[in-house]
């Protein structure tokens, strides 16, 4: 409990902490004063207006609904047709729709909550590791296995405290936002189910984040470690690599980079043309699920995690 | 009365290895027994494995082979059971800069379950009152180096090891820590000390370890491991020193002539020369001992003492062949 407190103190007390927090607060501020700026309440012209559009739209689907019916239109385009109906909001330009704009403004939030929560937990352990603090602490606990394990629990602790509240004050900041200058849209019970969803997913991302994090800076003992082999891979892998498997036209290439995984566990599904295919993009794809993107992400987390504990008990210290 | 043994090395080996293939033997064997209420010396010429004992000792470095124990525990298995007992500062530690020197104290005071009155005990013990307010990060070397001694001193080790404690102090600060170490052994706090600064160690310890690439070379009280190498030389001063030295050498003594003295060796009485050189009318104007310092007998044992136009580097060093090859008996003392 010492060491938990302790250790609590210590990221607090960092100077990066504090910076990477007023850039998070700024980060979210600029974005929702831009969303705020931005939107506006629809006047009584711009309903009438949209109303209109929107029986106008209707009976042109209307039409191309019988087109379908009648075996002309390609398979493709008439699910499409059957999925995707007219709406009011999609006819009022300017305003804030909650319901059908939240979903990207938390993938915004979880991204940047994410890089603070990597470059937080991996300059936690790296300035200890590069600066001697690790040494000094561990004369004082020569455990090194629970005094990482300790380190690492405060710090996913810190971040995911700070995610929470930032997450609530986020979320309920476009909500007012949209009553009080937008539209909130039809959120209904299925919303707030996905939204939460959405929201834990992200969440779990940002701790996977800065786990990750933490353990590269352990495994390569310096802050600088950690962005170097993520810039590594991203450079390297997601964009070397996709260009030589596009040349050589390797099979499912999504499937190989970390990106996809992310795309899946955050969206929920992503799918991919899998040519070459005759027939319907439905005939011709495949999807990932976030249950791929949850095993392959959590794999890679244990992996690493793993490997920067066994290492650390093992090394020898400067 | 035997003393308790606060610190038992015993055959530690460590050779650090590289990526490459390469191997660097930092330790070959050795051993270090420090016993209760000692303050004791730890010498070697740079590289020669001071800091890897200690840093095996404390548990920060694998040793590869060898056996080792802290009051009565061995190390670093058991290690834990004795950290609230041992305080150490192991080279010249670092501290975050914009931490001050209170808040450093006090966040290892807490992870160490350490109240934090002690804290201000201890700042006032190195000095550091007035100024623990102050960054990190503003405190010259000397202050960085009173910070880790009070951060050493925060448990009240019954064992305090030291790596380099004096490093950057001014000549005050040199001076208080030696009367730290000198009240903390009065008042039974084993102290293990590591320095380059030889007449320091002779004025402060009682008992030194000399280590050289990795072997100790010689053990035991300072005044011991000093006279190990008197050999009864002195220097005589006569106005015809050539002649006086002739008398001499031609009475079987060593003697070696310098360009207004000689010294001579292998003398039990000294009152001798005086009598002898006096019947042939050549009188003695002095008559010194030369008494050998510990700073002589680290060079020599560890065969870095520099000479003229030679360029010595770091692995130049003795390396002991054997415990028989101990260059002094004392190296070879019953650790039991």
């Amino acid at each position: 409990m010492n060491l938990v407190r302790a250790e609590v103190s210590r990221l607090l007390a960092r100077r990066f902490t504090q910076l990477m927090l007023v850039l998070l607060v700024g980060a979210f501020v600029v974005t929702i004063a831009t969303t705020l700026a931005s939107s506006h309440r629809p006047t009584a012209a711009e309903w009438e207006r949209a109303e209109f559009q929107v029986v106008q739209e209707e009976s042109r689907h209307e039409e191309m609904r019988e087109h379908c019916e009648s075996g002309r239109g390609t398979t493709d385009f008439c699910q499409a047709l059957s999925e995707r109906k007219p709406r009011l909001e999609d006819y009022l330009f300017g305003v804030f729709v909650f319901e059908r704009e939240i979903r990207a403004l938390v993938y915004f939030m979880a991204a940047f909550l994410a890089l603070f929560g990597f470059l937080v937990a991996a300059s936690f352990i790296g300035a200890e590791l590069n600066s001697g603090g690790m040494t000094n602490l561990l004369l004082w606990r020569p455990q090194r296995l629970t005094v990482l394990g300790t380190k690492l629990g405060t710090m996913l602790g810190g971040v995911l405290a700070v995610a929470l509240v930032a997450t609530i004050g986020y979320i309920a900041s476009f909500w007012v936002i949209a009553q009080a200058n937008g539209l909130p849209g039809d959120v209904d019970a299925e919303f707030w189910g996905d939204l939460t969803m959405v929201v834990v997913r992200g969440l779990l991302l940002v701790l996977g984040a800065a786990a990750l994090g933490f353990c590269l800076a352990t495994l390569g003992r310096h802050t600088a470690a950690a962005m170097g082999v993520v810039a590594g891979y991203a450079i390297v892998w997601e964009v070397g690599a996709r260009i030589v498997m596009e040349v050589v036209e390797t099979d499912r290439a999504e499937t190989f980079m970390l990106s996809t995984y992310l795309g899946a566990w955050m969206d929920g599904r992503v799918t991919f043309y899998d040519g070459p295919c005759m027939g319907s993009f439905a005939e011709c794809s495949y999807s990932l699920t976030w249950a791929h993107g949850m095993i392959v992400l959590s794999a890679l987390v244990a992996v690493v995690a793993v490997g920067a504990f066994a290492s650390f008990r093992q090394r020898d210290l400067a | 009365m035997r003393r308790m043994t606060v610190i038992q090395i015993e055959g530690l080996r460590k050779t650090f290895r590289t990526l490459r293939g390469g191997a660097r033997v930092a330790l070959d064997g050795f051993d270090m027994t420090v016993e209760a209420g000692q303050v004791h010396g730890f010498l070697g010429p740079n590289g020669s494995g001071k800091t890897t004992t200690l840093r095996a000792l404390l548990g920060l470095v694998h040793a590869d082979d060898g056996r080792m124990a802290v009051l009565g525990h061995q190390t670093p298995v058991e290690l834990p059971a004795v950290a609230g007992r041992v305080g150490a500062i192991v080279e010249s530690p670092q501290f975050f800069g914009n931490f001050t020197g209170r808040r450093t104290l006090r966040l290892l005071a807490t992870a160490g379950g350490v109240p934090h009155e002690r804290v201000e005990e201890v700042l006032d013990q190195v000095g550091l009152r007035d100024r623990g307010d102050e960054r990190v990060k503003g405190y010259s070397l000397g202050m960085k180096q009173r910070l880790a001694v009070a951060s050493a001193l925060l448990k009240q080790p019954e064992l305090l090891i030291l790596d380099e404690p004096a490093n950057g102090l001014d000549p005050a600060g040199i001076r208080e820590m030696r009367d730290l170490m000198r009240d903390l052994a009065a008042a039974g706090v084993t102290v293990l000390v590591s320095s380059h600064i030889l007449a320091e160690i002779q004025l402060i310890c009682d008992h030194v370890t000399i280590i050289s690439r990795g072997r100790r070379v010689a053990s035991g009280p300072v005044a011991d491991v000093v006279s190990g190498f008197d050999k009864g030389e002195y220097r005589v001063r006569v106005a015809d020193h050539e002649r006086a030295a002739e008398v001499v050498r031609a009475a079987g003594l060593p003697v070696t002539v310098h360009d207004d003295h000689f010294v001579v060796g292998d003398l039990a009485d000294p009152a001798w020369v005086s009598q002898t050189l006096g019947g042939q009318g050549l009188w003695v104007r002095e008559l010194t001992p030369l008494t050998p310092d510990l700073e002589s007998v680290f060079l020599q044992l560890t065969g870095t003492e520099p000479e003229p136009g030679a360029h010595k580097q770091v692995d130049d060093a003795v390396r002991p062949g054997s415990e028989t090859e101990l260059t002094v008996s004392v190296a070879a003392e019953d650790p039991k």
